[in-house]
This record gives structure tokens, sequence and C-alpha cells, in this order.
């Protein structure tokens, strides 16, 4: 029913076809080539401690991947001076290309859109009665895993915060049937859809509350298209996470046609320390997730190189709006909750400010290989759970100290002077942040991350996501294979074929630390 | 109208001016430039106190003793003097007790009667009779077993006083280890609150570094450091108090050092009734008072024989000048009861009888008096004592614990930390003062309420009694 699955029974398949074929495949793809890529190391030997800005002698991993198989060549890589697989501009701002506005993805426009993917979320299944596509939505609390250990109580629907998406084609008659699962009265409103009053969902003013245990049923034609999103209509309940996406197709399918469908829903929480119960009569924010999952445990957007990719982003927040920021890439405002825009209003950007309840897509080309952040640009959200510094944190002593023996306090230096101290607000770099092995090893078990540099995940934090832009063989290693992937070596695969090897710099090996 | 006010204000006026300069004012302060202007330094924290911190340090090289109970009780028992004198009060009793048994002495005498009375030859002779005489009382109605058995009875009272001092003794002996014993661990946890005051310094000073603290602040947190450093030296000088003390009741010298034992109460807990009963029946002071009860019927006993003519014979051999030859002499005495029966003697025995009887009664409500008291404070400190271990300081440490955890996961701030270890040690303070109190009250429940171990030690005088012949009777 959901895309997960359906990429692992592709990847399945590859994997078969590859022994079928009497060869490793991927083997061959991960050790083959390691002769071709002998130049550029010879380049890293034993004068590389002596080249400047090298600090430490990192070395690039092995070679990985298949670099000469090279991009496809069935379609075209120029249009009007902007190239699928170089960062550029174009020619002219006055192309259709520009900026790769309209150039195509790899994906026949004959083709059926897309595959909607909200990393982590579910689809919500739907069967046709009586001549409507009938769903069944169940709003209840929900325990989530906001960080691996961090399991919160929220609202969600069906076991899910934010709740499964709703996907149909513009033109369908959906029926919902909303059971309520909470303990208390509820009620569902359909964002921004145009529907006959009495299935608005505004509690009290269109319907009556929905009662614990009780069932209502919402029935209309969509004519909408567009990335849209049902809530709850009582307002703590939607500061609490009950929210989900309401994805719905054209009837005729845009042009030019996405590689990629990505949705993204970010929210706030309150939490207190050692709490897990969101606390939604909060005015200040504490966790912010992406799809239910704050940085690093949000999963990655993954694409390949030269792929042309359409991100939709949600904005749930309770209390506030996000500039959210792509590195490395300038994509194309395309559409908002409302509808998409059309195309002569279409505006290029790094950032896009996206208010509560906002929704806005945007669609570039992948043409910048690497690892991007995807995230809010507001300096409190890119963490989880902001603390002060002072403390232990910030001296030379750890909170085990503390902790090893709870009824004396270790003694403090008061004649020392940190020279770091002598700075006016000094420090501002989070310190001695620490992930246990187990948050690591749940972080790095997702096929998503292998490969990225191995201090990836302190970097990633709140309300942050990467966009892993990959050739088609790295991408294949990554997402269609099995096959064990050093830490950093996609990364210094990229680093071998589009930057500058010789000045690479290996990442510190992690223990832990954060 | 206003006149008046007016004259009012300019009376009060310099009442007013007079007694402001009866205040002492402290000294005047650094005025600093007003902040936020530039970067300023934050105030440093504060150094450790002054010359007279020092003042009453125990010598380093000999506080390595350490002192268990057991040991300061048998020190007690060979040199406070108060044991010696409740000794030397039994010893007394007996005395008095051999001294009543004694018999009378024999008297001799020599007699010269009727000196100048004629005969034949002479006409004065140089008397009738001249010899010597020997004169002895016999003791009738067994008084002097009487009075014997009414001394040893007295030092049997001695005997019971005698235990109330032991308990006397050691009940404070005990109570002032569990005090000093308090006052040790209250300067252990003055220590680290110490430590802690100087961490939340540290922070302050952190803190002002980061701009999230502004000066008064940092001087506010200096202060507090400093209050709590002087609250260290109170601890240290308490403790030296209570153990001052403690070898002042065990009546030698104590090196300074540690007292090592439990301050947990360990005895079974009591209920009233039970303390109650086990009071009646066992307290040193409700026997001495019923011994003593045995005395006043001895007195009365006594007293009752006084009455009983003494038989005083006499004899002896002289000289009959008149009719020139040895003769012998004889007599035999006899008091006659007559008017005085030792009739008073013997009311006011019965009188002393009947206020002694009235006088165990007076010991047993007195007792049942202080009980009362003791037995409130007893419970209410077990009470306290017992849930601050079972559920107050777990509960307190378990705060602490998961905010440190939580500040390990950057999740809450440091000053937050620091408040609730602040808070779980002043409960262990708090605690250690219920335990203190509770041994102190299982200490009197269990010791018959007995203490104050420098008094002197009681003999068995009471009002009323009939000392005052050369002889004990
Ligand atoms: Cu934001």
């Amino acid at each position: 029913m959901s895309k997960p699955h359906d990429q692992n029974e592709r990847r399945r398949f590859l994997k078969t076809s590859a022994i079928a074929a009497g060869g490793s495949l991927l083997g061959g793809l991960v050790g083959g080539h390691a002769a071709a890529q002998q130049p550029p190391m010879q380049g890293m030997g034993p004068g590389m401690d002596s080249m400047p800005g090298m600090k430490h002698g990192g070395e690039l991993p092995k070679p990985i991947g298949e670099p000469q198989a090279g991009p496809p060549t069935d379609v075209s890589d120029v249009y009007d001076g902007y190239s699928r697989f170089k960062p550029g501009r174009g020619n002219s701002p006055d192309s259709d290309y520009y900026l790769g506005k309209l150039m195509p993805g790899f994906r026949s426009p004959d083709a059926a859109p897309a595959p909607f993917v909200a990393p982590d979320l579910e689809k919500l299944p739907w069967k046709m009665v009586r001549g409507a596509k009938e769903f069944h939505l169940r709003p209840m609390a929900v325990e989530r895993e906001f960080l691996p250990g961090y399991k919160m109580n929220v609202y969600g629907y069906n076991g899910s915060m934010p709740g499964p998406t709703i996907e149909v084609t513009q033109g369908d008659r959906v029926r919902i049937i909303v059971t309520n699962e909470l303990p208390e009265a509820t009620s569902t409103h359909w964002h921004g859809l145009d529907l006959p009053v009495q299935w608005d969902g505004a509690s009290e003013l269109t319907q009556n509350l929905i009662e614990p245990g009780q069932s209502f049923a919402y029935e209309f034609d969509v004519h909408e298209e567009g990335t849209f999103f049902y809530h709850s209509h009582i307002p703590m309940q939607e500061a609490n996470g009950s929210v989900g996406f309401f994805i719905i197709h054209p009837k005729k399918p845009f042009d030019p046609p996405v590689d990629r469908d990505f949705g993204l829903i970010f929210q706030n929480f309150f939490i207190e320390p050692s709490q897990t119960i969101a606390d939604s009569w909060r005015m200040d924010w504490n966790w912010h997730t992406i799809n239910g999952r704050s940085g690093p445990f949000t999963t990655p957007l993954v694409c390949k190189h030269g792929e042309r990719v359409r991100v939709r982003i949600m904005n749930f927040a309770p209390m506030q709006h996000h500039p959210i920021h792509l590195h490395g890439h300038t994509f194309w405002i395309t559409g908002h909750e409302g509808a998409r825009v059309p195309k002569s209003a279409w505006v290029p950007r790094n950032t896009s400010l996206i208010g509560i309840a906002q929704a806005t897509d945007f669609e570039f080309i992948a043409n910048n290989p690497g690892d991007w952040m995807l995230h809010c640009h507001m300096v409190h959200h890119m963490m989880n759970h902001m603390t002060r510094q002072v403390g232990p944190r910030v001296r030379d002593t750890t909170v085990d100290r503390y902790l090893a023996n709870l009824d004396v306090h270790p003694s403090g230096d008061l004649t020392k002077e940190d020279p770091g101290f002598r700075t006016p607000g000094y420090p501002q770099k989070m310190q001695g942040m620490k992930m246990s092995d187990e948050f690591m090893q749940t972080i790095w078990n997702r096929r998503e991350v292998q490969g990225m540099r191995a201090m990836w995940p302190m970097s990633v934090m709140g309300l942050m996501t990467t966009l892993r832009v990959l050739p088609d063989d790295l991408y294949r290693i990554v997402m269609e294979s099995d096959e064990p992937v050093e830490k950093g070596a996609v990364f210094a695969e990229i680093v071998r074929r589009f930057g500058t090897p010789a000045r690479y710099e290996a990442a510190p090996k992690m223990k832990g630390r954060m | 109208m206003t006149k008046l006010i007016a004259a009012a204000l300019l009376l009060a006026a310099p009442a007013f001016a007079a007694a402001q300069q009866l205040l002492r004012l402290p000294p005047a302060a650094l005025m600093p430039k007003g902040g936020g202007h530039e970067y300023t330094r934050p105030p440093a924290i504060p150094a450790p106190l002054n010359d007279i911190a020092g003042l009453d340090y125990p010598e380093p090289s000999i506080a390595t003793s350490a002192y268990a109970l057991d040991s300061l009780l048998s020190l007690a028992a060979s040199n406070n003097p108060t044991l010696v004198q409740a000794r030397l009060h039994i010893s007394g009793e007996l005395a008095k007790a051999l001294q009543a048994g004694l018999y009378p002495n024999p008297m001799l005498s020599y007699e010269a009667d009727q000196i100048f009375v004629k005969n034949d030859r002479v006409a004065n002779t140089p008397g009738e009779f001249q010899g010597a005489i020997a004169q002895q009382r016999i003791v009738t109605a067994g008084k002097l077993r009487l009075s014997r058995e009414k001394y040893q009875r007295r030092a049997h009272v001695a005997e019971h006083l005698a235990v109330t001092q032991q308990f006397r003794v050691c009940n404070d002996i005990r109570i002032h280890f569990y005090q000093a014993l308090a006052a040790q661990a209250t300067l252990a946890i003055r220590r680290e609150l110490q430590k802690t005051a100087e961490d939340s310094a540290l922070t302050s000073q952190e803190s002002y570094n980061m701009g999230q603290a502004r000066r008064p602040e940092v001087r506010r947190t200096n202060v507090a450091l400093q209050r709590t450093r002087l609250d260290v030296l109170s601890a240290e000088n308490a403790y030296q108090e209570h153990f001052r003390r403690l070898a002042a009741l065990v009546g030698a010298p104590l090196p300074g050092g540690a007292v090592v034992g439990e301050l947990m109460p360990e005895c079974p807990v009591l209920t009233y009734e039970e303390a109650l009963q086990r009071l009646i029946a066992e307290s040193p002071e409700l026997a001495a008072a019923r011994a003593k009860l045995s005395v006043d019927q001895a007195t009365v006993s006594r007293e009752l024989v006084q009455w009983v003519p003494d038989l005083v014979v006499k004899g002896g051999a002289g000289y009959n000048f008149e009719s020139q030859e040895a003769v012998a002499a004889a007599g035999l005495q006899i008091e006659v009861p007559l008017y005085d029966r030792n009739q008073g003697t013997v009311q006011q025995a019965r009188s002393d009888y009947a206020r002694q009887r009235r006088e165990i009664d007076r010991v047993e409500l007195e007792l049942r008096d202080r009980l009362a008291t003791t037995y409130q404070q007893y419970v209410t400190s077990l009470q306290h004592a017992f849930e601050y271990e079972r559920l107050i300081l777990p509960e307190l440490k378990a705060a602490y614990a998961e905010l440190l955890q939580s500040y390990k996961e950057n999740r809450v701030d440091w000053p937050e930390v620091l408040m609730a270890q602040h808070d779980y040690f002043d409960a262990r303070l708090t605690q250690v003062d219920n335990l203190m109190h509770a041994r102190t009250q299982e200490v009197l429940i269990y010791g018959f309420l007995l203490h104050d171990g420098l008094r002197a030690a009681q003999g068995i005088a009471p009002p009323g009694h009939i000392d005052a012949v050369p002889k004990p009777r």
C-alpha cells in the first residue's frame, strides 16, 4: 500500500536479477574499479599533509560505484544552456529553461505521476464503496518516536503522528468515515477544500462534535488539485499533532513531470525535560519534527543526479513560521496549498517563508550531487530541547561525575580561568552533547543515510533534514542494495568525481559524541 | 487642628532622628558605575572567610581518634564523679545501719556517798560508801535491730538512686554522643552545600559571560556562597561544642576526634502503653520511692517501740567507811513512760509513711507527665525520620538524578539541577535533625526519661527524716 514497501520490492527485484545475471553486479560496483580511480588517488600520497588547508591526513575511502557508467544517455542533458548535471542558471532568465524551470525529469510524460513520498509516514488505504473512495480515519492518542529512544505522547490518526496521507485524484468522490478513538470529542476539517458546508468539519459551526467512540462520515467531490491537509478542528488537538496530508493529484498531469514527489510536515511541540507528553498550552516550543521525527532521525530525501524533484512542505507549527532553506540548489516555487501556481508566476528561491497552516510546493533539477541540508533557518529551530550551556558542559568536567555519587557534590575549581571566558559571550557553540550508541545505531541503520560523513548527525538537528543527490550507481548502492557502505564513502566518491579530492578531509571517527 | 499636627511633628522629629542615630549602619556600598554601557567584569567569586574562621579549628594532627559509644560509656563508668557519689551514698547509709545497731557501751563510775557521816570512832568518815560502779543500759523491744533494719532499707533506697544516677549518666552520654554524631553529619552535609554554592557562583560567572545574568545576580550568588561558608563554620563550632560536652560528661579529657556510630534508631518502636508499662514497672526512680516507703514503714515500727523503757542496771563494789567493811552496790533504773510515750514522733513517722505513699503516686504521675511530652517527641521524630528515609529523601534524590540526566541530555539548565541538589542536601540536613531527635527520644524512652549526667548524685534525703540525734535510729 505504501511506497517504502514498493521500494523494497524494487530492491529485491534488482538484487535477484543481479544474481540471476551470474555476476555480482553490486559487488562489481563496490570493488571493481579501484584501478580506474588510481590517478586522483596518487595525489593523495605522502605529500598530502603539506598541502595548504590540510590539517590532518584524511584519506579517501576506497572508490565505490561505477563512475564510468555515466548519466543516462536517452535524455537530453542541456536545455538552453542549463544542464541537469551541473549547477548553473542557463542562458537567459526569460528562457523556459532558466534554472531548470521547465526542464522535464527522466520520467515519461505519459507515465502516471511520480509516487508521492512522505518519508516516515504511511498512506491511508481506501476501497471503492458505492461510487466513492472510502477512507477510515481514526483520531487517537499516539506514541511517536521523535528521536531514537524518545517516544513522545501526542495525538494523531490511525497510530501515526502526523496521520497517514490521504491521496486522491482531482474529480474523485471521497467518503471519509472518522471514528473518534480519543477520550474527548473532535471533528475533522479538510483544510483548503471548497466543499459543501456541512462537511467542512468546523466544530459546532457546521456539525456536532464527534463524541468518543462515535463515527461521522464526510462525503464530497474533490475538484481541487494540490497539497492539502486534514486536521482536528479543536485547537489544542491541532497543537498536539492532529494533522495529516491530503494530496490531490491533478486530473491532467502537471507539466513538466517530476521524478520525485516528496512531502514534509513541519511541527513544533513543547515537551518538558524527562517528559513525553506534549504540553500544547505552551507558548514556546522545544521539539521540532518533520513528519513526526526530529533531526538527525528525519529521513533524508534521496534522489538521483539530474532528476526533477518536487518537495511539498507544510507548516503545521502552532505558533511559528518557518523560513525553509535548501542548500546547493535554487528551486522554483510552483504551488501553495491553494493550487498550483501558473508558470508565469513561479519564483526562484533558496529560502521560502512558510507560515502556519501554509504549504509550499517547489521544484528543481537535482543537478548538484552531494548531501544537502534542507532546514528551517530559525536558529532555535535547528536544535531540539534547547537549554542554556552553563554548568559542567562548559567546564572541564562531565555530568557523569555528578551522577556517579548523588550524595556528594564534586568540587569545582573556583580559581580556574578558562581562557575562553576572556571572550564575552563564550561559549556559543553547543558543547558536550552526547548521543548513545543505540541512538547512533538507529540513526545509521537506515539505508537512506549510508555513506554520509561520519559526523553528519552532529549538524542535522531539530527542523532539519537532508537532500541527497546521488549519481545513479551510488543511488542504487544506497537505496537498492543491502551492501554495507563505509561511513563517508558516498560523500568521498562524490568529492572524487565532482569536487576537489586533493582537499578531501575525512571526518574524525565519531564515538557516540555529538 | 493643623497646629496640633505640626506640634506633634515637631515633637516627633528629634525623637525620630535620635532613633536613627541609634541604628548602626553597615559599611558604605561600593558604588559601581551604571552597567550596560561597555563590558564590565562580573564581581569575582569571593575568597574564603577571614582569620576568625581559623580560630577554633581543631589541630589536625590529633583529630584522628574515633570514639564509639561503648568506649565512651566505659570511660564514663570509671570517670564520671557522680557515679562515685552515688556509690558513696550507699556506703553512707550502710555505715548508719552499722552505727544504729551498735549496743550501748557500759558506764563505769566511782561513787562516794554520804561523806562526813559519823561513826563510833571518827566524827567525819570519808563516807558511808566509796566504790566503783558499773552501769549497763539494757536495750529493750529490739530497738537496735529495728534501727539497723531501717538504715539497711535506706541503703537499699540509695542503691536504687545509684541505678538512677547510672541511667542519668549513660543516657546523657548517649544523647550527647548522638548529638555529636548528628553535628558531624550536619557538618559533612554543610560542606557539600558549600560546594553547591561554589558551583552556583561559578555558574553565575558563566551566565554573566553569556549575557544571561547581570551583576546584581552575580553579587547575590557570591553572598549566598559566603553565607554557606559561614554555615560550615557554625556547623564546625557546633560539633566542637557537642564533642566538648561529651568529654565533660565522660569526666576524662578526650583528644579531638570523630565519633563513629549509627544515627538511625535501632530499638523496637514502642506504643505509648508499652512505654508507660515499662516505665511504671522498671523506673529506678519509682523503685527508689517504693523502697523509701519500706524505710518509712520501718521508721514507724522503730518509733513505736521507742517508748518501751530500757533497763539500766548497775552494780559495784566499795568500802563502807561507816561500818568499815567492804560492801556491794546495785541499782536498777527504768524510765516511767508517764508523759512521753513518743506519741509525737510516732505520729510524725506515720505521717511520713503516709506522705511517702503519696510520694509514690506523685513520682508515677510525674513520670507520666514527662512521658507524655517525651513520647510525643519520640513518635513525631520517628514518623519524620522513617518517612524521610522511606519516601522524601529517595524522591528528592530521584528528582535530582532525573534533572542531572536531563542536563546530560541537554534538556534542562544547570541552575535547575543545582536547585534540585540543594533541595536534596537540605532535606538530608533535616533528616539528620529528625534522626538526632528520634535517637534522643529513644534513649529517654528506653532509659526511663533520665538524663542530666552531671547533676550531683541524689542521696536519700527526703523531708521529715529523723536523723537529728547523735545516735541514728
Ligand atoms: Cu522554524
